[in-house]
């Protein structure tokens, strides 16, 4: 019998708490009015943002945010990558006159060669590509060709290429001797770098 | 989260990871889209040689342009490899010889200039020289000076000549007349030395009246 008791006591507070409770109509408003009456957190937005939280990700969802962090970190590859391109700084053309500047520089490139068809320049301001239109020459007559092609300020390497297929030091630069791959090339300074 | 979504997220994370750090590493190696014209070992040994440069804080961009230089110039792959690696030495010496505060540009002439015969200790001077006189670097000097190695004058003759144009003070504009006043000798016929130290005499006159 007095095992009973306890579980009769539990089905008694059990349909208690089913009963339903009733609130007045006032009651919800009542209770936000207090709650607007309280005061505002010093750090009310902060704090919504620094509150830990459960956040319900699908693994669908996670594998869209990851392929993201690949594609981002591919981009900034190529920035790190390219960043240190435009590193030439403070340098003095040798055949220009003295212009303190640190911007690029019209450099004029001559070359005389009577029999030539065609006749560009290549060097590291424009990735050795002889197709690179603006270092294009032209011809002015008596076989003097001539371009004049804006490079950056620095120490430039570069050479002439005649008929697409002729590498030609020009005769007036200095000289570099880095034969590496069986064709000499000259050296450019440009800009200012000394006195 | 429930647990079965928390583990599928991070089995996804785990499998993306590695392909994400290896695709970092390989966006870091070979991140210059231009190295695209070299075969895909030399593309990979080159990219190796410029990180290394660049975690070295050496200027990566010439070893970039000598492998261009090389593609262009139709070289095979190892011997631009070999050329870029040998490019990253002089580099490394040249930047030891002339001093943490040297230039990109002072950086990469001296690395010429330790090609064409000079030795790290003649920058050195070179460098102390170009200070001594106030100049804010040495690039031209030491561009002036591989010209003059380049035209069959002997390294230590071309070293003394323009360390002496150096320490006079004479300024770029001059030095590049200098420079120019040599080779016409040269070409019409005189002794590249004899030309280099004559010419060398004029500058430095030259630099004294207008000092």
């Amino acid at each position: 019998m007095m095992r009973h008791d306890p579980e009769r006591a539990i089905e008694r507070a059990a349909a208690e708490l089913r009963r339903p409770v009733r609130f007045g109509s006032a009651f919800d408003e009542r209770v936000m009015a207090e709650v607007r009456g309280l005061p505002r957190h010093r750090l009310g937005a902060w704090r919504r943002l620094l509150r830990p939280r459960t956040i319900t990700v699908s693994p669908l969802f996670s594998g869209l945010a990851a392929a993201l962090l690949f594609a981002a970190a591919i981009s900034t590859g190529h920035a790190i990558g390219t960043a240190g391109s435009d590193t030439a700084s403070g340098a003095e053309a040798l055949a220009t006159a003295v212009t303190p500047s640190k911007g690029p520089h019209d450099v004029q490139f001559v070359l005389v060669a009577p029999t030539a068809r065609k006749v560009s320049v290549v060097g590291d301001f424009n990735d050795w590509d002889s197709a690179h239109q603006a270092y294009q020459a032209e011809h002015r007559g008596g076989g003097v060709w001539s371009v004049t092609a804006s490079v950056p300020v620095g120490h430039h390497r570069y050479s002439f290429v005649v008929d697409d297929s002729v590498w030609v030091t020009d005769p007036t630069a200095p000289r570099v001797i880095d034969d590496d791959y069986g064709r000499p090339n000259s050296a450019l300074v440009v800009g200012e770098t000394g006195r | 989260m429930r647990p079965g979504r928390r583990r599928a997220a991070l089995l996804a994370l785990l499998c993306l990871s590695p392909v994400f750090v290896a695709s970092v590493a390989r966006a870091q190696t070979e991140g210059d889209a231009r190295l695209g014209r070299l075969d895909s070992v030399a593309r990979r040994s080159v990219g190796a040689i410029v990180d290394s440069a660049r975690a070295a804080k050496l200027p990566t961009e010439p070893l970039v342009d000598k492998a261009l230089e090389g593609a262009k110039k139709g070289a095979e792959g190892d011997r631009i490899v070999m050329a870029v690696r040998a490019l990253s030495a002089e580099l490394r010496s040249a930047r030891a010889a002339l001093g943490p505060d040297a230039g990109a540009d002072e950086i990469t002439s001296g690395a010429n200039a330790l090609h064409a015969g000079f030795q790290a200790r003649d920058l050195t001077r070179l460098r102390a020289a170009g200070q001594h006189a106030g100049r804010r670097g040495v690039t031209l000097p030491l561009t002036v000076a591989t010209d003059l190695v380049a035209r069959s004058v002997p390294a230590p003759t071309a070293l003394s000549i323009v360390l002496s144009l150096t320490r006079s003070g004479v300024r770029d504009a001059d030095l590049s007349v200098f420079q120019r006043n040599v080779r016409l000798d040269i070409e019409r016929g005189a002794d590249p030395s004899t030309a280099a130290q004559t010419r060398a005499r004029g500058a430095m006159l030259r630099a004294g009246r207008s000092s």
